[in-house]
């Protein structure tokens, strides 16, 4: 077992740098669909997540408990549910999106929402209440107040997004059962994982392994030093 | 004019077990145009409440606030704004936003709407006139307290709005900040167009800004008049005791050139007081600094003596107040009961008060 590690490593340096097509090509979809998957969910959590930190109002904390409850949904069922909806008997099964890429971003999209939500809600809420009032009482209107208060709690929103991409990219049911881990066309480091670790192509799923590991740190640094630079 | 009338105002907070506090009851009170008017209490009698419900950053539980016909109490989210864009809310503590000092103080008048060359003089005037030229860029979160202090005044006060809440503004402020926020108020207090509302638990502040006071205790108004009336005629025990029973008038300084001595007139009297501020000026004495004679003294080192008529006579315990009214002013003085007693003091009683220059204070 030690040497097929040990030859596993070998293998996965000799992909990554001879850059192996058929690596990049994993590489380039996980990322189209993870980034794209996060920031559209970000475009719609933002304003409300939010929205809901900013407000009062009746239901609040029956909304609060369940954006937490699907902040763990399992991803594998989300690829369940997202799977049924597009088949080819689902209610949008005309649109035949089913084992594509736009049907992986659509289940990581519904697993990201709710992170991104509830932690914009958090972040929101987490701002100083004497500075929210400051900034009332100066004259903001509600709009001015919302975009000043983003700015203040940029960085736990920042990690929000982290945390969602971070999900999406390392999430293997969803994407597994609803992209169905087509070679050249919704394979991503998590199925392609588990489909060489099968077959017994250790190098292959070691060398997915480490730079998987290794983008996640990229980009997690690349990011804290974004959000340390601006404090 | 008044500028905002409110009635029947009360406050509840709900704790979670649904007991109420009550806070404010039955608060009643209007501001006029160009007055500063003046809430002291002691800490907790709900003083900041009633400012933060006037700054509509709480809502009362039941009250009628007037401001130009409307109950600002209930309206929408959007007048919510227009009415507090004719106000300033000065908070005890600082606050800043996570940006330059310049921006922190152009902010207000950004969210009103104007632009960078429309305001970019006015905030450069303001941060020359609190002294903070060559911080402009900096950070406001990296200052140091006393100079974050001078950016929550800046901001607040260059919006130059119609109504100016102060909540004890000079409560944690050190010395140059207090003397940079009193010329602040006493400009705004020479343009009549200007309401100032100030809490304040220190009755020294009350008399030198107020037109008018309102006394709250235990989240209610026992009295409110002018400083005066506030000072010499406390309706009850509670803003006696409070306000330390002071003897206050208004009266013009001048400084006398032969003895170097401060000659104030009131009406038809005249004080001498040590201290050299001229014009316009507060005189106040301490009750317990004013004697009472029978005969007036000769060869003697209190520099003012005045003849009067005993007023009214209040007992309290081993001493009492006795109200001396001369000429057209009234003094109160506190002396024992056995004093009263040797002098034989009855109301009517005509006698000789007097009190040392050292003794006057002017504010």
């Amino acid at each position: 077992m030690a040497n097929e590690i040990i030859e596993g490593i070998l293998e996965a340096l000799r992909l990554m740098f001879t850059f192996d097509p058929e690596l990049w090509g994993i590489i380039e979809v996980s990322f189209r669909v993870s980034l794209t998957s996060t920031f559209l969910a970000a475009l719609l959590a933002l304003p409300i997540g939010s929205y809901i930190g900013l407000r009062e109002f009746r239901g609040k904390k029956t909304l609060t408990n369940l954006i937490n409850t699907f902040m763990g949904f399992p991803p594998v069922v989300m690829g369940l549910i997202i799977f049924l909806l597009l088949s080819n008997t689902g209610p949008f099964g005309s649109l035949g999106l089913l084992y594509s890429a736009s049907a992986m971003i659509v289940a990581q999209f519904f697993l990201a929402v709710p992170i991104i939500t509830g932690t914009a809600k958090a972040a929101i809420e987490s701002v100083d209440p004497m500075l929210k009032e400051t900034i009332l009482s100066l004259g903001a209107n509600e709009r001015q107040l919302w975009w000043e208060l983003i700015k203040d709690s940029k960085k736990s929103i920042i990690a929000g997004f982290l945390v969602a991409f971070g999900q999406a990219i390392s999430e293997v049911g969803a994407v597994m059962i609803v992209g169905g881990n087509i070679r050249w066309v919704t394979r991503t480091f998590t199925t392609s994982i588990v489909l060489q670790t099968r077959m017994g192509e250790f190098g292959m799923a070691i060398a997915l392994g480490i730079i998987l590991i290794s983008i996640a740190f990229i980009v997690n640094y690349g990011l804290t030093r974004i959000q340390s630079r601006g404090s | 004019m008044k500028v905002l009338n409110v009635k029947d105002l009360h406050k509840e907070y709900y704790k979670d077990d649904k007991t109420s506090i009550k806070v404010l009851s039955n608060i009643n009170f209007s501001v006029k145009k160009g007055e500063c008017f003046v809430i002291i209490g002691p800490n907790g009698s709900g003083k900041t409440t009633i400012l933060r419900i006037l700054g509509l950053l709480e809502l009362p539980t039941r009250a009628k606030i007037i401001y130009k016909g409307k109950d600002i109490s209930k309206i929408s989210r959007k007048d919510q704004v227009k009415y507090r864009r004719n106000l300033s809310f000065v908070k005890q503590k600082p606050v800043v936003r996570n940006t330059s000092v310049f921006n922190n103080i152009a902010y207000g008048l950004k969210v009103r709407g104007m632009k960078f060359r429309e305001y970019v003089e006015i905030v450069n005037n303001i941060i020359d006139f609190v002294g903070l030229r060559g911080m402009e860029n900096k950070n406001a979160r990296d200052l140091s307290g006393g100079e974050m202090q001078r950016v929550a005044i800046a901001m607040n006060f260059v919006i130059e709005p119609e109504i100016y809440l102060l909540d004890e503004v000079s409560a944690n402020l050190d010395p140059m900040n207090i003397k940079l926020l009193e010329e602040f108020i006493m400009k705004i207090k020479q343009d009549k167009e200007k309401t100032i509302i100030m809490s304040t638990h220190d009755p020294i502040e009350a008399i030198k800004f107020a037109d008018r006071i309102a006394v709250l205790n235990d989240g209610q108004i026992t009295q409110i008049g002018n400083p005066n009336e506030i000072f010499t005629a406390p309706k009850d025990e509670f803003t006696a005791l409070f306000v330390g029973y002071e003897n206050i008038f208004p009266g013009i300084a001048t400084i006398d050139k032969k003895t170097g001595l401060n000659q104030i007139k009131i009406n038809d009297l005249i004080v001498t007081a040590s201290s050299q501020e001229e014009g316009e000026v507060k005189v106040c004495v301490r009750p317990e600094s004013i004697g009472i004679v029978k005969n007036p003294p000769k060869n003697t080192s209190y520099r003012n003596t005045f003849k009067g008529q005993i007023e009214n006579i209040r007992d309290l315990g081993n001493i009492c107040h006795v109200i001396v009214s001369c000429g057209s002013e009234k003094f109160l003085t506190t002396i024992t009961e056995l004093s009263k007693k040797k002098l034989e003091l009855k109301i009517g009683s005509h006698v000789f008060i007097n009190f040392k220059a050292t003794d006057v204070k002017i504010l």
